[in-house]
């Protein structure tokens, strides 16, 4: 913001929707940078340009492209019962001990499966961690859209309908709100039983409310605009409102959100499998790894620290991404 | 104006009291959508190592085999009046538990939001006046290191560092556990060891401290540093602080005096907000550090499988939330003025 380039930005945009809102989209069509209009490829031209930025995105793309692939690999190998397909892409089974190398440290001996170390009965670490991605981001995708969708839901009928309808959401929101989250997931966990199903669909059930707060200020704002009161007056009915109008005008700055959220869910799951809730005894997973690793610091300081700095990575670089986006769709977000 | 102050307050008052009964009905939902048979709900509320004709009995016996309107209201009723069940390994009510151990963690949390709080002021304060400097890109990387680090990784590393590298302050326990805690009063280690006059415990206390409250400090004071960095630069362009230069006032005094206090308004709500994310933050800081605080209970509590103890601290905590969330809407009203009118 106040950096040159805002006035440009602010007319970014990802969906054709906005262009049927004239009072955002008539006024900039002049001068446009690099030649492009809208879209995708807008953002990717803007992100290019920021060094930092784009190392977030690159970070963030090979974090998302590697856990697809290997979780499709590991879903295979599961399903064939060949556990070396799940292992295709990985220096070394993460499960197999490496007798005598118990606790060994980094090296470069046995490049690259000991570069990271071992675990205290000889399991590559770097394996291990590898392993453990594609659960981190399937949690942070699915819990991150769910409550997009939840909160669009809830968030867009408060503001739109207003009145008790509105009144009646938003203290429902307020009650989620309240839930103090790591709290809630162990009781779950612990009633339910431990597992990753019952900590995603706990994560899922309490993520949504801050979207449904920001969703509906965002529909309050947009309800008394020209264009939505014209299209109410020429009577187009209140679902094709909501859907042509006001959705793909409060999207965009969800984008932003969204993006620094992904990283929010991976420490939420992290931290809850550090304490070892929702993890299963000997599949990896980076916080039980780090909370394991733990009970041998800091001689061994290997094996808590990079399933640590793993997280960190995922987390640095969805924020480094996330940072740029809200500096482009412009402002900072109100509840 | 004074009348409509006060009709602002009591809104929200009746909000905040609409919404705990809400949370309160949603823990109901949950516990009777996964214990549907009230052998099921008994085994809930008594733990785990009944056999299943006693728990028929003790369904019997807490009521549970009534209609669900009257369990909720007798659940209701008996939360306003500190009824939240009775724990399952030490055979007391819920609600002595949480009076012994939820002040040790207030007492912490509030401490370690209020340093996270001025550390995000200040450092998003300075990033915004030297906006696009290395300063900038300082603080960015400072926040950014601690806010993506999990946060069990920040209170092991000041604990390796300053704990047991060091050896400057302890890396355990809420006191020295060799002195005797002063009568609670309030709860409150604080309060209740000023009371006492006992000094040799406030000393040891504020030592085991200092760790899990820069901690806590740490693991939150980037989301305010953002928002402050974010609403200083918009009022930094603002005309009364060009204004303020014109008058030829120093840029200290112009971003400390004059913009400073125009941008903290709308941290006051991401304050609750913050809160409610740190008395659950608190779990895993109080479980590294072994601060036996409600966090620290309430692992110890699932590791025994006590599920009223749990199920009363989510509660409670929630509970407390709503408090805060009432307090900042109500400060937030008087700090400013134009929202009493909505």
């Amino acid at each position: 913001m106040g950096d040159g380039d805002t006035n440009r930005l602010t007319r970014f945009r990802l969906f054709k929707g906005r262009q049927r809102s004239p009072s955002v989209a008539v006024p900039d069509q002049a001068e446009t940078p690099l030649g492009e209009t809208s879209g995708i490829r807008f953002i990717v031209g803007f992100v290019r340009r920021d060094k930092i930025a784009l190392s977030g995105a690159l970070g963030v793309a090979i974090f998302i492209m590697f856990s697809v692939i290997q979780g499709f690999l590991e879903l295979l190998g599961g399903y064939l019962r060949n556990p070396s397909l799940s292992y295709l892409l990985l220096p070394s089974d993460p499960f197999t001990f490496h007798f005598g190398l118990e606790l060994a440290p980094p090296s470069l001996a046995n490049f690259p499966v000991g570069l990271l170390g071992y675990d205290e009965t000889g399991r590559s670490i770097l394996s291990r961690i590898l392993y453990a991605a594609p659960r981190d981001a399937l949690a942070s995708i699915l819990i991150v859209v769910s409550a997009i969708v939840i909160g669009m839901a809830l968030g867009i009928s408060a503001g739109y309908i207003g009145g008790w309808a509105d009144e009646i959401l938003m203290r429902i929101t307020d009650a989620f709100l309240a839930f103090p989250l790591i709290l809630l997931a162990i009781a779950m966990s612990l009633i339910l039983g431990n597992g990753y199903l019952v900590v995603l669909i706990t994560l899922m059930a309490i993520w949504w409310p801050t979207y449904a707060r920001f969703f509906r200020a965002q529909a309050l704002s947009l309800k008394s605009r020209g264009y939505v009161e014209a299209s109410r007056l020429s009577g187009l009915s209140s679902a094709r409102i909501i859907l042509r109008h006001i959705f793909p005008n409060s999207i965009d700055p969800i984008v932003a959100i969204a993006t620094l959220d992904f990283g929010n869910v991976i420490l939420t799951y992290s931290t809850l499998a550090f304490l070892g809730i929702g993890v299963t005894v000997g599949v990896p997973e980076w916080g039980s790894m780090a909370a394991q690793g733990l009970s041998y610091a800091p001689r061994v300081w290997w094996y808590a620290l990079f399933p640590a700095i793993a997280i960190m990575a995922v987390v640095v670089c969805f924020s480094l991404l996330g940072d740029r986006i809200q500096d482009m769709v412009g402002g900072r977000i109100s509840y | 104006m004074d009348s409509k102050f006060l009709f602002f307050v009591a809104r929200r008052a009746v909000n905040a009291v609409i919404t705990v009964i809400l949370m309160i009905a949603l823990i109901f939902i949950i516990m009777h959508l996964v214990a549907p048979t009230p052998e099921d709900l008994a085994r809930l509320y008594v733990g785990p190592k009944f056999p299943p004709a006693e728990l028929k009995l003790i369904a019997q016996r807490l009521g549970l085999t009534q209609p669900v309107y009257v369990q909720f209201v007798t659940y209701v009723t008996g939360f306003f009046r500190g009824n939240l069940g009775t724990d399952t390994i030490y055979g007391i009510p819920e609600i002595l538990v949480i009076e012994e151990y939820f002040p040790v963690t207030l007492n912490m949390v509030l401490l370690g939001t209020l340093f996270g709080v001025l550390l995000g002021l200040f450092t998003g304060a300075i990033a915004a006046s030297n906006r696009n400097t290395p300063t900038d890109y300082g603080v960015k990387a400072l926040y950014l290191g601690t806010w993506a680090a999990p946060p069990f990784l920040v209170g092991v590393v000041l604990q390796l560092f300053l704990g047991y590298g060091l050896h400057l302050l302890p890396t355990s326990n809420v006191a020295n556990p060799v002195l005797n805690i002063p009568p609670p009063v309030t709860g409150f280690p604080l309060i209740d060891s000023i009371l006492a006059q006992d000094w040799t415990y406030l000393y040891s206390w504020t030592r085991h401290l200092i760790l899990p409250a820069i901690t806590i400090g740490l693991i939150s004071f980037g989301s305010i540093t953002r928002l402050t960095r974010a609403t200083m630069v918009d009022a930094l362009d603002k005309d009364y602080v060009k204004l303020a230069y014109m008058k030829g006032l120093g840029q200290r005094t112009v971003v400390w005096g004059t913009a400073f206090r125009n941008a903290i308004i709308p941290i006051v709500t991401l304050l609750a907000l913050t809160f409610a994310a740190t008395v659950g933050g608190a779990v895993i800081v109080e479980y590294v550090f072994e601060y036996h605080g409600i966090g620290f209970f309430a692992v110890q509590a699932a590791y025994a499988l006590d599920y009223p103890a749990i199920l009363a601290i989510t509660v409670i905590v929630g509970f407390s939330v709503i408090i805060a969330n009432f307090i900042a809407d109500v400060l937030y009203g008087i700090m400013d003025p134009r929202v009493r009118l909505t």
